[in-house]
């Protein structure tokens, strides 16, 4: 039963896949195949750091903002204030860290839901953004920076997805395999009693939104490197991006649910999506109400399956039982 | 005897890995208080969600009256006149108790807040019970909550009415405002389905009792020509021995102690436990026992008093801090506090004890799986495997999930809130003979219970709680349900039935 749940959405990449390679000569070769996975690191990355927020229960809105901030921040510390990149990367990653735990402080100390708290966090690191900005776009950034975007490992091997799946990687093990990660899955699934059992729920929730900013500010700066420039308009977008992947992927509004390769094949999907249609030659506006139907299609198709199959095993059972 | 107003015919349930149900077939009379009985996960409750349209059988028919149905509808059910009282809460939690009770009910277009209070009042002025019409549900104790779910369905006149384990979070004395309005309900003629894993209670209310095992019809008895060993047998379908255990060895010394500890609507309360003792807290619906646990563990604040552990004074903020000075709840409220429902039976287990099965930051899949097993088999925990999700599982193994998870992370003072709460008597025996051995390794457990027997059996010495302060303490030479229940009630107990 959780077998053919999973095959679903991976079903649904693999017939998009095909649907493109059918219609596009261009879609299905190595070059176009490695650009969709260039093109969406940065999703996945900041898609990654969503997940924890969502596991554990709560909604981050604020991670487009959070993303123009680093990057903007990163960017002026390189080019305005001379210091070398990788001390302006190690701030830049600290006030990700910084952000999100002040997200997760406010909804710690305001008591209401994560989602409401994020909504006035966005405003607040919007404004952030565009004072370090000054309004201005930074431009020529330097080759250390962009080589998160753009550079590749021994020539093949693109930077941003080497960056992406170790962020995967840390992610599942964390997720999957510690206890924090079982404490996280807890309190998203009955804080209560995760709390009666021992769980500091404060802690988590500071946690799960520290390293939300953390790979938040990492995705800022694949992003970044990869346009070469920085402004403060670039970013926003993204958390709605990484949350529909994440429910497409199977992470649950409510909490308690949802794997890391489920939100990676979502992100991917939503890939495929926007690159096949370009090269199909579909424009803009049609590719968003696309996006929105396959959006609403995956969430019925996952809902119908959870049924379908239901009647089906019993169907099964009731012979074996009889 | 009435005639049959409902009967089932071959009725058959499957879910993935069980047979719930499998050709069961009864009649009910009108008129009479029918009594199910069966071990946890032997069909009972999916036995009334197919009468109440909740759940789709797979084969069989029901019967009301002449019309024959393969399956109904929650709408048709209710418009038959068949009221449910779930085993598991079915109120909304952001209503007040009033508005829960009338619910859906034909009040006309504006229901009137003050007719629908009035209305509330009287129905729990019948159990003597002060509850505020206009409280949020969700701001109740359990046993508060079930009597608003009782109400609720008395409230409506059915025809036949159908309890789940009602007096489960109850104690003896709202379990007899129950019965009579139960003996009410038969004089008008409304058919009474009736379960409980109380069989005392069944002796005290019903007419005929049906025995049920692994989803079959086993036996129908007249209650008054059966016997409480003959309905065990036919139950567990062996010889099972009901006794306490022999409790000699003498506690120890003091672990744990209260002086006047203040909060959450308790007041002035002081008590001491022992090493190796089982301190049993008796009191009323209302009386502030689950409240005083929650003090205790520090998930509610403490106001004023102090709390010793082995003698030195002790700070309580959370229930981390609890468990650090190695003190472990189990809550009353298994679906709310107690379990992850959309997790599975493994996964709850070790949730408590993550620490301890794990190596560095990882926890140690061998160990929980160790872990899990040991607690399943230890409880008898049913079900078809470890990765089942526990919201699948029936409500007594749930309890038995919630148990697990708290005796495995290993506390030496173990809180236990209505421990066997919807737990069959024979995992019950189980239960009582793992509490003697834990107290036998030094372990002391402070045990609320609403369960007469199982407080004076269990008990080593019993503090009644009356109106949020200690009304007494009740040495073993003490003990008898007549003196619990005088200085439950403030002295104004009158024994009766
Ligand atoms: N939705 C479901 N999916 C799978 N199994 C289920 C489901 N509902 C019930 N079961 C299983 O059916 C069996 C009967 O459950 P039921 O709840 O009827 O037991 P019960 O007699 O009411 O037990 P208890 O005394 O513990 O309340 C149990 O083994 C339970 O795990
Ligand atoms: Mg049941």
């Amino acid at each position: 039963m959780k077998q053919l749940k999973r095959y679903a959405i991976i079903l649904v990449l693999f017939g998009l896949i095909a649907l493109f390679s059918a219609l596009s000569p261009y879609f299905f070769t190595q070059q176009n195949l490695t650009n969709i996975f260039v093109q969406q690191s940065y999703v996945i990355i900041a898609a990654v750091g969503l997940s924890f927020v969502m596991i554990s229960g709560g909604m981050d809105l604020s991670i487009g903002y959070q993303i123009s901030a680093v990057g903007v921040t990163t960017a002026a510390l390189v080019k305005w204030a001379g210091l070398p990149f990788p001390t302006s990367l190690a701030i830049g990653m600290a006030m990700g860290v910084f952000l999100g735990a002040f997200n997760g402080w406010a909804s710690i100390t305001l008591k209401v839901h994560t989602l409401i708290v994020t909504l006035g966090t966005m405003t607040i690191f919007q404004g952030l953004s565009y004072i370090i900005s000054r309004q201005s776009v930074i431009l020529n950034l330097p080759p250390a920076f962009k080589f998160f975007g753009q550079g590749f490992l021994f020539d093949f091997l693109p930077f941003s997805v080497v960056l992406m799946a170790v962020s995967v990687g840390i992610g599942s093990f964390i997720l999957n395999f510690t206890w924090v990660g079982r404490q996280i899955y807890g309190v998203g699934s009955n804080e209560e009693a995760a709390r009666l059992s021992g769980v500091n729920v404060k802690a988590i929730r500071m946690l799960v939104f520290s390293i939300c900013g953390f790979f938040v500010a990492l995705s800022a700066i694949v992003l970044f490197g990869r346009s070469g420039s920085a402004s403060s308009s670039t970013g926003p977008g993204v958390e709605f991006t990484a949350m529909t992947a994440a429910i497409l992927g199977g992470v649950s509004f409510k909490g308690g649910e949802g794997k890391m390769w489920g939100l990676v094949t979502g992100v991917l999907i939503l890939g495929v999506l926007s690159n096949g249609m370009q090269l199909v030659g579909l424009n803009t506006y049609v590719q968003y109400i696309v996006k929105g139907f396959v959006l609403l299609l995956a969430v019925g198709f996952d809902l119908l399956q959870k049924e379908g199959l239901a009647k089906g095993a019993l169907r099964v059972s009731a012979k074996q039982a009889a | 005897m009435g005639e049959t107003v409902l009967s089932l015919e071959g009725i058959t349930k499957v879910y993935p890995g069980v047979v719930a149900l499998k050709d069961f077939s009864l009649d009910f009379r009108q008129g009479e208080v029918h009594a199910i009985l069966g071990e946890n996960g032997a069909g009972k409750s999916t036995l009334i969600k197919i009468v109440a349209g909740a759940v789709e059988p797979n084969a069989g028919f029901i019967k009301i009256g002449d019309q024959s149905f393969a399956r109904l509808s929650p709408q048709q059910a209710r418009s038959l006149g068949i009221e449910v009282i779930y085993q598991e809460f079915n109120l909304m939690p952001s209503l007040s108790a009033a508005e829960n009770i009338c619910y859906g009910q034909k009040t006309g277009r504006f229901a009137s807040q003050r007719a629908m209070e009035r209305k509330a009042k009287a129905l729990f002025d019948e159990f003597e019970v002060a509850i505020d019409p206009r409280a949020l549900v969700r701001n109740l104790p359990a046993s508060q909550q079930q009597i608003v779910e009782i109400a609720k369905a008395v409230s409506r006149s059915a025809r036949i009415l159908i309890m789940d384990e009602p007096t489960a979070p109850l104690s003896i004395a709202e379990v007899e405002h129950l019965f009579k309005l139960i003996r009410k309900f038969r004089e008008l003629g409304t058919t009474i389905i009736y379960i409980s894993h109380r069989i005392d209670e069944l002796f005290a209310i019903s007419d005929r009792v049906t025995v049920m095992r692994d989803g079959r019809f086993v036996a129908t008895r007249e209650t008054e020509s059966t016997t409480r060993p003959e309905l065990i047998n036919l139950m567990v379908g062996r010889e099972l021995k009901e006794a306490y255990p022999e409790r000699t060895r003498a506690p120890g010394e003091t672990v744990l102690e209260l002086r006047g500890v203040t909060g959450n609507g308790d007041s002035d309360i002081s008590f001491e436990l022992r090493s190796g003792e089982i301190l049993g807290l008796a009191g009323l619906v209302g009386a502030g026992r689950t409240e005083l646990a929650k003090v205790i563990v520090g998930a509610a604040r403490l106001e004023s008093g102090r709390m010793l552990i082995d003698g030195r004074p002790v700070s309580i903020r959370s229930p981390r801090e609890a468990l650090s000075h190695g003190i472990g709840l189990i809550p009353e409220n298994r679906k709310e506090e107690g379990c992850f429902l959309e997790m599975d039976i493994g996964w709850n287990i070790s949730f408590a004890s993550l620490r301890n099965i794990s190596i560095g930051p990882i926890v140690g899949r061998k160990k929980e799986k160790a872990l899990a097993t040991g607690y399943r088999d230890l409880m008898r925990i049913k079900a078809p495997t470890l990765e089942q999700k526990v919201k699948l599982l029936s409500g007594g193994n749930q309890q038995k999930v919630v148990l697990s998870k708290t005796l495995a992370a290993k506390s030496r003072i173990l809180i236990f809130d209505e421990p066997t709460r919807g737990i069959d008597v024979g995992t019950r025996q189980d239960i009582y003979r793992l509490m003697d051995d834990l107290t036998r390794e030094g372990i002391s457990i402070l045990m609320i219970s609403s369960d007469m027997e199982e407080l004076l059996g269990m008990s080593d010495r019993i503090v009644v709680i009356a109106e949020g302060r200690v009304a007494g303490t009740l040495e073993r030479e003490g003990f008898s349900q007549r003196a619990v229940l005088e200085l439950a009630s403030g002295g104004s107990y009158k024994e009766t039935a």
